[in-house]
């Protein structure tokens, strides 16, 4: 089966060359025979990389440990649930596992756009082979999961204990759908810049994947926060390592062009800018791999064997140079008509979005090359931290919030005086009153404190001014047709599912900034080292140490539970168990923690160390709002849900208004 | 004038962000110090001593809450912390010279963005301006119609 595994990668390389040539030479030689040709291949190369796949989990779960890769991964104890994901636990198979989405994103494409817009397609399949390509090559000469062990040991290394986790299976692959689909947009984009087919063209065949990786990503990045809180026990969910950012940066800088695109899509406008931001988005999840593999800059996320930084940089180099070049080259063709009715307008408020967007991009990338910098200009290498991020880009973050707040109540093309105090009044009204209730209740005496109210006084201008947009188009549905309160409110989300989608996930990022702004500056934690029967208070929450208990809960892996009994106005409330588990062959145990999660706050221990006499060290933290940001991204979710799905009313508005302007413009034919 | 609203602008930014050198210094405790350095463990974990798990990060802690017992300072401490491991064992870099840049470029840069921008929406703004030469009167719509046109253009997908 590894030989199979082996074989069928090198001819998913081989068709790839195929196809790749074979879809250019299509396009320019207007060739239909070779396009049919072409077209055979992603199917083949997606055959060929699923065999593969298929191979290695088999190697996985039925512990061939022949090869090096399982060996480094698994061993004949680890649970079947993580025998799975071990496939992308490590170098080797997160680059067969991304060569397996990306050929599967591909086939999808090649079927949805089959025969169809024969100018774009061809070359945009040939840029997503050549990035298929890339990493086959590697896969097959440089890093092969299939490399073979002389005498194969009897057991394997295992699978690093923070890495077996429920969240290794759903955080790696959620992530990774976000980072590959953006190679689809991307492609379309450079097809659209080689055949100068540059209207809106390409931006309404990839609106959807760009929506859905975007949706991945946000998840991916979402999920990691979440599985960072329950696996690493130190009480936070974001340390702004370098590999957590780079998986930030390209979400923001999509996020940049879904909001940009908008203005393309009305006015045909920002062409240069949106190609610019789509590209640059693709960019930034190569820099992202780059991190993790290269080994330049210090991450908990890099892999022992990275080793892959100067191909990944060459590729960085030659995507960015290609990138630069075709936008160059196309300049004149991308030139638009860029005319705004006002100053004080949607268009406007979306340009600054975008500033802002792209200036927490720039402060993020910024501090993870910094480094690099430093030690390049001064010699010396210096960290760049949490402290730096914190400080950096919450004002800028703030700045985003009340844009949020602001862009949905600004009138398209031109608001009046009027229109800005007729939409403004409730939301600011809102805002105002907030800042004068929270203003006796929050204490302000650090510049944390000081920041988390503006935030909360922001997020309440902000949710007022969406939910006013939900108001005012419920009310008007209510006026025109005989419909409840709620049934208008479905009807009117339904009827515009892209512009409600939208509002609702503003909603979610909202309760995501409260949630971010409660935990960081209104948390407390400490630590205590008890014997059992001893209790210590925090907030108003007694907690006692019952027991220690010691269960083998496999050959290799012992867990230690720490019994903690937490009660509240003299009531037991809840029993709290977290633990430390001890794996064979690894130095440092684990602590699993255990948490109480409640609308108001997450109440969070950690057993972090023992005695032989059964006394503990136990850390407790107090993490106000935390479920406030894990809800965020749940509504996240569903207003994206609601943005994707398929809108037949918009399909027939847009045929009608392409009618609309070929009855005011015809064409040179029907003259 | 608006050059000098938006350097003061700029200013403000930049004096609340160094801000906080003046907060942690003030603030005499081990969380303060757990926060400012990197955990220097034969792991390389690269985290933050504050967010640091591992058994060298808990040795450290319980090393640090002596030495402020024993009445040194954040800042003598962290000196000391700084001559064992070199700059990198601090969390963020420091803000003076060189590393002064790693603080102010994403400002300059978030403002030069703002007068980019700025200057765009003028130049288009403008360029609309000029192109109305004509001045069209507006038909008066009663406030019937004009609500139904505003459903109406809000119902085109935006």
């Amino acid at each position: 089966m590894n030989d199979i595994g082996e074989f069928t990668l090198l001819l998913a390389l081989a068709t790839a060359l195929y196809g790749c040539v074979a879809y250019v030479m299509s396009a320019r030689g207007n060739r239909i025979d070779l396009y049919l040709s072409a077209d055979k291949t992603p199917f083949i190369v997606w055959v060929c990389v699923t065999i593969s796949s298929i191979c290695l989990w088999r190697a996985f779960l039925t512990d061939d440990f022949s090869l090096q890769y399982v060996w480094a991964y698994s061993n004949i104890e680890l649970d079947t649930f993580y025998k799975v994901s071990s496939f992308w636990g490590g170098q080797k198979g997160s680059l067969l596992f991304w060569a397996l989405l990306l050929s599967t994103y591909m086939l999808v494409v090649c079927f949805q756009n089959r025969k169809k817009n024969l100018r774009v397609v061809p070359y945009a399949m040939a840029v997503m082979l050549v990035v298929l390509i890339f990493f086959l090559f590697l896969i097959n000469f440089s890093t092969n999961p299939f490399e073979r062990i002389p005498l194969p040991p009897e057991d394997g290394r295992g699978l690093n204990p923070l890495l077996q986790n429920y969240w290794m299976v759903i955080h790696p692959p959620t992530l990774y759908l976000g980072y590959v689909g953006f190679t689809v947009p991307f492609a379309f984009a450079v097809a659209a810049l080689i055949s100068k087919d540059l209207d809106d063209g390409w931006i309404r065949m990839t609106r959807k994947w760009t929506l859905i990786s975007w949706f991945f990503l946000c998840m991916g990045n979402l999920f990691g926060a979440s599985w960072a809180y329950v696996e690493l026990g130190w009480g936070g969910y974001w340390a702004w390592d370098p590999v957590e950012n780079a998986a930030f940066m390209p979400l923001l800088i999509a996020t940049a062009y879904l909001h940009s695109v908008m203005i393309q899509e009305k006015k045909d406008m920002m062409k240069v800018w949106n190609m610019s931001l789509i590209l640059l988005t693709f960019v930034m999840t190569l820099f992202g791999t780059f991190i993790t593999r290269s080994g330049l800059i210090q991450s908990v996320h890099t892999f022992d064997e990275a080793t892959l930084g100067y191909y990944f940089l060459a590729f960085l180099f030659v995507i960015i140079a290609a990138c630069i070049g075709l936008i160059l080259v196309r300049l004149p063709l991308l030139k638009s008509a860029n005319e705004l009715d006002s100053f004080l307008s949607r268009e406007s408020s979306f340009l600054f979005n975008n500033l802002v967007l792209l200036g927490i991009a720039f402060a993020t990338f910024w501090g993870t090359i910094f480094p690099i910098i430093s030690e390049a200009v001064r010699g010396v290498k210096i960290t760049v931290g949490p402290p730096f991020y914190n400080q950096v880009n919450v004002p800028i973050g703030l700045a985003l919030l009340a844009l949020i707040g602001i862009g949905p109540v600004i009138a398209w093309r031109r608001a009046t005086f009027s229109n800005l105090k007729k939409n403004f009044l409730k939301p600011v009204l809102a805002g105002i009153i907030a800042a004068v209730a929270l203003f006796p209740v929050i204490p302000l005496g650090s510049r944390t404190e000081i920041y988390t109210y503006v935030t909360f006084v922001l997020c309440v201008f902000v949710l007022t001014s969406i939910l006013t947009e939900f108001y005012k188009g419920m009310v008007s549905r209510m006026g025109l047709h005989d419909e409840s309160a709620v049934g208008a409110l479905a009807t009117v989300t339904w009827r515009n599912k892209r512009r409600y989608g939208g509002y609702i996930v503003h909603i979610g990022v909202v309760l995501i900034f409260a949630g971010i702004a409660g935990s960081q500056a209104y948390g407390t934690h400490t630590e205590k080292h008890l014997k059992i029967g001893e209790s210590f208070e925090i907030r108003g929450y007694t907690i006692t140490y019952e027991k220690l208990v010691a269960v083998e809960a496999t050959n290799i892996k012992t867990r230690i539970i720490a019994q903690l009994a937490v009660e509240r106005d003299g009531k037991r409330y809840w029993t709290g168990h977290p633990e430390k588990e001890f794996y064979k062959g690894q130095n440092q145990p684990v602590s699993e923690v255990d948490v109480l999660s409640t609308w108001k706050e997450d109440l969070y221990m950690i057993l972090a160390d023992f005695r032989e006499d059964e006394s503990a060290t136990i850390k407790v933290y107090v993490n106000p709002m935390v479920s406030w940001m894990w809800t965020g991204g749940w509504i996240i979710a569903f207003g994206s849900m609601v943005s994707m799905w398929p809108d037949r009313l918009e399909q027939r508005r847009r045929l009608d208004r392409i009618r609309k302007q070929e009855q005011l413009f015809p064409s040179p034919a029907q003259e | 004038m608006q050059t000098s609203k938006v350097l003061m602008g700029l200013f403000v930014l930049v004096w609340i962000s160094m801000g906080q050198v003046s907060v942690v210094s003030a603030g005499a405790v081990l969380q303060d110090l757990e926060n400012a350095l990197m955990c220097k463990c034969d792991d390389k974990c690269g985290k933050v001593l504050i967010n640091c798990t591992c058994a060298t990060s808990d040795k450290t802690r319980a090393k640090f809450s002596k030495m402020l017992d024993s009445g040194l300072t954040i800042e003598q401490i962290i000196k000391m912390q700084v001559d064992e491991y070199g700059e990198t064992v601090l969390s963020a870099p420091t803000k003076f010279g060189f590393n002064l840049t790693a603080w102010v470029t994403p400002f300059v840069a978030l403002i030069a963005g703002g007068f980019g921008v700025r200057k765009v929406l003028l130049a288009w703004v403008g360029k609309k301006d000029g192109g109305e030469s004509i001045e069209v009167s507006e038909p008066e719509i009663s406030e019937k119609y004009s609500k139904r046109l505003k459903d109406e253009l809000d119902g085109i997908e935006l």
